[in-house]
């Protein structure tokens, strides 16, 4: 059944994905199998896009079914320890209002294992600042789609330093108009414009890979 | 650029116009002008093309008032009233007073079928013209009572429109737009005639806005004269509630052109009326119209149609200096012997006898006129009703400019 | 007035563009310049007053234009696309296209809920943003096909601004008649801001037009990106029949213009789709139209957004000479060597090197770039994105047009 679902999964078929987990999570330790294949699923399906066979549309629909299952997996995984692999405080730099990007990233990188702290969107530099201090992550995320972010993002992490929490986080941008030129001029320690990357990118600032 | 001396001008001619509007003796007799029909007449174009064309518009209006200067210029983009759509749009102030009055493109746009534009629905060269009709059965007068702005929006627009008949389509709302758009147009223009006749010493400012006795909005719009005629003896009741409903909307109209310092109300059923009757249903909401606005220091300016002789006393009800009253087929002199000093006077020249007569007899008629009226200031002379037609001499229309300058000296 | 010299230099920056736009080599390299947010930012004021001060926005955009000369003038300060709008009117072709987009003081008016813009919802040093959401549910693909013009009034209209919550009210109705009013408005401020850079020897071409690839038109305004790509998995066909009808509506409003000699696409969800799902979903319709529009002499224009890569060849099945793509993400060097003499290709500056590079490195930057993509001709230098921010250092842009003076000419 585990494989069953890892197929359809990645195969995109949508129903019969979300037919077997429905089967699955009722067994005895179905619920911690059928998030397991649905992160290995996850995987897959990122790998398959930095490959150049799946493309956004993809990532969009394993994001939704892997939230549709995520739906009646979790409750039953109430107890259940659930490794992570470090936290993230994540959100859309301040003046830009856009949260597709961010919205794909995120499942995904949930997906992966990594405790996401959402702060939203069009997110004040002194937002970021407090998330930081009160999450203690180990990775910020900082998304844009327009061009104005990279002023934004700029001044976030001068923020950010100037707050003295430079030292204790890494950083990573994302979004549609980031490049490794943009991340030297706004001082991150990674970039991605997709969010397989972001995610690849992300588990190995957090040492995981 | 307005040059020093026609700056000098246009104060010459405010300060004439504002010494009689306080009941005061000026320098000269304030004259408001003679126009009309007569000033396309005059600059070759038709009716239609004053009315649709607006650049003609504007050269027609200035060689009219570069040749026969009077203390207010003459002539504008000729209107029908369409009080029901400003009603229907109270709520929006900055399109309400905009649309008060429909002209021509306004009404290519709209297509109301009270209209009729020359060059559209009527011969190129004759005058624009209302057509009363009846919109309202007398069994919607507790719809009306109840809210009259929500009563013009959903049931008199539909019916006065063609345009607006299915209020909820794409059309009414496309014609909204083009509306939107064709006033945006005619503001620009407008903008552009005003400071041309500025440059001739016109002067600017000291808006006007319009009311309606709200009386004649039920007889002029929702039931036609006739109907409301009889209305005031079948459901008297009905009536007179349904004019105070009215009052409520149009006075905040009114109060919306901020730029208005004057009211101007042309009355209709007045003629129609008995003193009993009109003191009865009109009277009362326009008096307190009048006074509501003198509260709030606008004047107000009623064009008296018809004989009004019936009614004049009606006035001395008001406070000294509220206003002005021009007067149709009421003679001036009359009205003088009863509002001097109280209520400015204007009008005085019958349009008959500038048609018809020639210089020499109204070098004499007018001589006779200023002679009478002027003594004692409060007066403003003028025609009686507004529109000279195309036929007009124009050696006539000299001879009362020539006489005004001859005898209106203080 | 535009003096003898600058006339001349706007006839050759138009030679220039023509050439390319033939798939020739012109005298030098054409550049359509950069702009955006920083265009303000040069001129000292806000992103809020360069959008809703036209006064001050033509002042910024002629002391650019002036110190950083192009070949094209990138006028106005921008705004989101409101198709939807359009496609509610598109019965009414002399509205419908002033209304496919919007900007801010026309969204003070129509209050979008799909945008954002500085000084209002956004702080007022930021960009105009549009904030794509569901305004329909899949249960409601067949009424979308059946009739796109009356779906997008009856059922997308209401939900995209309060204004219209009520289609028939008196606040969706004065809506309407302010859009009117304030496009007039634009119209004049947008015909002043020509003629200033007429006078600074910029061409003006032909009319240019906007549409949409029918599957955008979901993606963007009806269904949302996230859920339009659930779409084509779980109700293919529906969404299939969709884009057929939307392209019927789509091409009736490009071609409503007589004058119209380009039309312009910007596309969206080419990033998000396989090449299979491109060309069962999005390209078809999107192919058809360019076709119909080549057929009646329009040339095409595609900004392909985000990374077009596997979709280049499929421009190969539109006939030579159809019109001009530009990419984002896409390297131009790639595109040209699948397209030359084929499609004339846009772009190549990655802003991102003009935000952080140095001038040093922008002149070699720029000086490869040309090296590469000029031979052949059917170029046209341009930024990979519309905007460059407030903040990019002005001694990079001006880095970019001393190398294209340097490295452009032929």
């Amino acid at each position: 059944m585990r494989e069953q679902l890892l197929k359809s999964f990645v195969d995109m078929d949508e129903q019969e994905a979300v037919k077997i987990a429905r089967e699955l999570v009722e067994t005895d330790g179905g619920a911690v199998a059928v998030l397991d294949t649905c992160k290995e699923a996850m995987e897959e399906v990122g790998r398959l896009f930095e490959a150049g066979e799946y493309f956004l549309s993809e990532l969009i629909a394993a994001g939704d079914m892997f939230n549709q299952i995520m739906e009646f997996t979790l409750p039953k995984l109430q107890g259940e320890e659930v490794a992570s692999l470090g936290t993230m405080v994540l959100g859309t730099v301040q003046g830009d209002v856009h949260n597709i990007g961010k919205d794909i990233f995120k499942v995904m990188a949930e997906a992966s294992g990594i405790n996401v702290i959402d702060i939203g969107i069009d997110v004040p530099h002194e937002k970021f600042v407090e998330a930081i201090k009160e999450h203690k992550p180990e990775l910020v995320g900082m998304c844009c789609l327009i061009t104005l972010g990279v002023d934004s993002m700029k001044r976030t992490i001068e923020v950010i330093k100037e707050a003295g929490l430079r030292d204790d986080i890494k950083i990573i941008i994302g979004g549609g108009r980031v490049s490794q030129a943009v991340m030297e001029h706004v001082g991150a320690d990674a970039w991605a414009d997709d969010a397989a990357r972001g995610v690849r990118l992300s588990k190995e600032l957090l040492g995981k890979e | 650029m307005v040059s020093p001396e026609m700056q000098k001008l246009a104060e010459e001619r405010a300060a004439r116009m504002k010494a009689a509007n306080e009941l005061k003796e000026p320098d000269r007799v304030p004259f408001s002008g003679l126009g009309g029909d007569i000033i396309a007449a005059y600059a070759g174009i038709s009716s239609y093309e004053y009315n649709f064309d607006f650049e003609k518009n504007r050269q027609a209006i200035i060689k009219w008032n570069t040749d026969f200067p009077a203390d207010s210029p003459q002539g504008g983009v000729g209107g029908l009233d369409n009080l029901s759509l400003s009603v229907a749009f109270v709520d929006f102030p900055d399109l309400a007073n905009s649309i008060f009055m429909l002209n021509g493109p306004m009404n290519d746009v709209l297509d109301m079928k009270f209209a009729r534009f020359p060059g559209r629905q009527l011969d190129e060269y004759s005058s624009p013209q209302f057509i009363g009709g009846k919109n309202m059965e007398p069994e919607e007068y507790d719809e009306l009572i109840a809210d009259p702005q929500k009563f013009a929006y959903e049931k008199i627009l539909p019916r006065i429109s063609n345009n607006l008949q299915d209020m909820s389509s794409p059309k009414a709302l496309a014609t909204m737009a083009r509306l939107g758009m064709v006033k945006a147009q005619q503001a620009a223009e407008l903008m552009k005639t005003g400071q041309a006749l500025a440059e001739l010493g016109f002067p600017s400012g000291g808006g006007f806005g319009f009311g309606f006795a709200p009386l004649d909005y039920i007889g002029d719009h929702l039931r036609d004269l006739p109907n409301v005629v009889l209305d005031i003896r079948k459901y008297p009741d009905k009536v007179k509630a349904a004019t105070r409903s009215i009052l409520e909307v149009l006075f905040k109209l009114a109060m919306q052109n901020q730029h208005a310092d004057t009211i101007m109300f042309p009355l209709h059923l007045n003629e129609y009326l008995s003193p009993k009757l009109y003191n009865e249903f009109y009277w009362p909401t326009l008096k307190e119209f009048i006074l509501r606005l003198a509260e709030n220091g606008k004047k107000s300016s009623l064009f008296c149609e018809g004989w009004h002789d019936p009614h004049l006393e009606t006035f001395l009800e008001l406070p000294a200096g509220w206003g002005r009253a021009m007067f149709e087929k009421t003679d001036v002199r009359k009205a003088k012997k009863i509002l001097q000093g109280h209520t400015v006077i204007q009008g005085g020249i019958d349009v008959g006898v500038v048609i018809s007569g020639t210089p020499a007899k109204i070098d004499e008629y007018m001589k006779a006129l200023l002679g009478d009226m002027m003594p004692g200031g409060g007066y403003i002379c003028g025609p009686n009703v507004g529109n000279l037609p195309r036929e007009t001499p124009i050696e006539n229309v000299a001879a009362v400019y020539e006489a005004i300058e001859k005898y209106g000296k203080y | 007035m535009v003096s003898p010299e600058m006339q001349k230099l706007a006839e050759e920056r138009a030679a220039r563009m023509q050439a390319a736009r033939e798939l020739k080599e012109p005298d030098r390299v054409p550049f359509t310049g950069l702009g955006g947010d920083v265009i303000a930012a040069y001129a000292g004021i806000t992103a809020y007053e360069y959008q809703f001060d036209f006064e001050k926005s033509r002042a910024a955009v002629l002391k650019w234009l002036k110190d950083f000369p192009s070949d094209s003038a990138m006028i106005g300060a921008g705004g989101l696309d409101c198709l939807p709008l359009a496609v509610a009117f598109s019965d009414f072709p002399d509205l419908a296209g002033g209304f496919m987009v919007v900007n801010g003081p026309m969204n003070d008016i129509l209050k979008m809920k799909f945008a954002r813009f500085p000084g209002r919802e956004l702080d007022e040093n930021s960009s105009p943003q549009f904030i794509g959401r569901s305004n329909m549910d899949p249960s409601e693909y067949d009424e979308l096909i059946a009739n796109p013009q009356k779906f997008a009034y009856e059922k997308i209209l209401p939900r995209l601004s309060d204004n219209f919550k009520d289609l028939n009210s008196p606040l969706a109705l004065a809506t309407m008649a302010r859009a009117g009013l304030e496009r007039v408005r634009q119209g004049a401020e947008m015909a002043k801001t020509m003629a200033a850079i007429a006078e600074l020897g910029y061409p003006f071409g032909p009319a240019g037009g906007l549409s949409y690839a029918p599957l955008d038109f979901i993606g963007d305004h009806l269904r949302d990106i996230p859920n339009t790509v659930l779409d084509l998995r779980r109700y293919p066909d529906k969404v299939k029949a969709a884009t057929e009808s939307i392209l019927e509506v789509l091409f009736k409003l490009a071609t409503a213009n007589p004058n119209v000699a380009s039309v312009g696409f910007p596309l969206h969800l080419n990033e998000y789709l396989s090449p299979e799902l491109y060309k069962e979903f999005y390209w078809p319709t999107l192919k058809e139209f360019v076709l119909r529009l080549a057929e009646k002499g329009i040339k095409s224009s595609m900004f392909c957004e985000g990374w077009h890569d596997p979709h280049l060849e499929t421009l190969l099945e539109l006939p030579a000479g159809w019109g001009t793509a530009m990419f984002e993400k896409t390297d131009v060097r790639k595109a040209k060597k699948v397209l030359q003499g084929h499609t004339v290709v846009q772009g190549g500056i990655d802003v991102g090197v003009v935000i952080s590079g140095t001038p040093a490195q922008i002149d070699e930057y720029i000086k490869q770039l040309l090296d590469d993509m000029m031979p052949g001709g059917g170029f046209i230098l341009g930024a990979n994105v519309g905007n460059l921010p407030r903040n990019t250092p002005i001694e990079n842009i001006a880095a970019v047009y001393e190398a294209v003076e340097k490295y452009g000419k032929y």
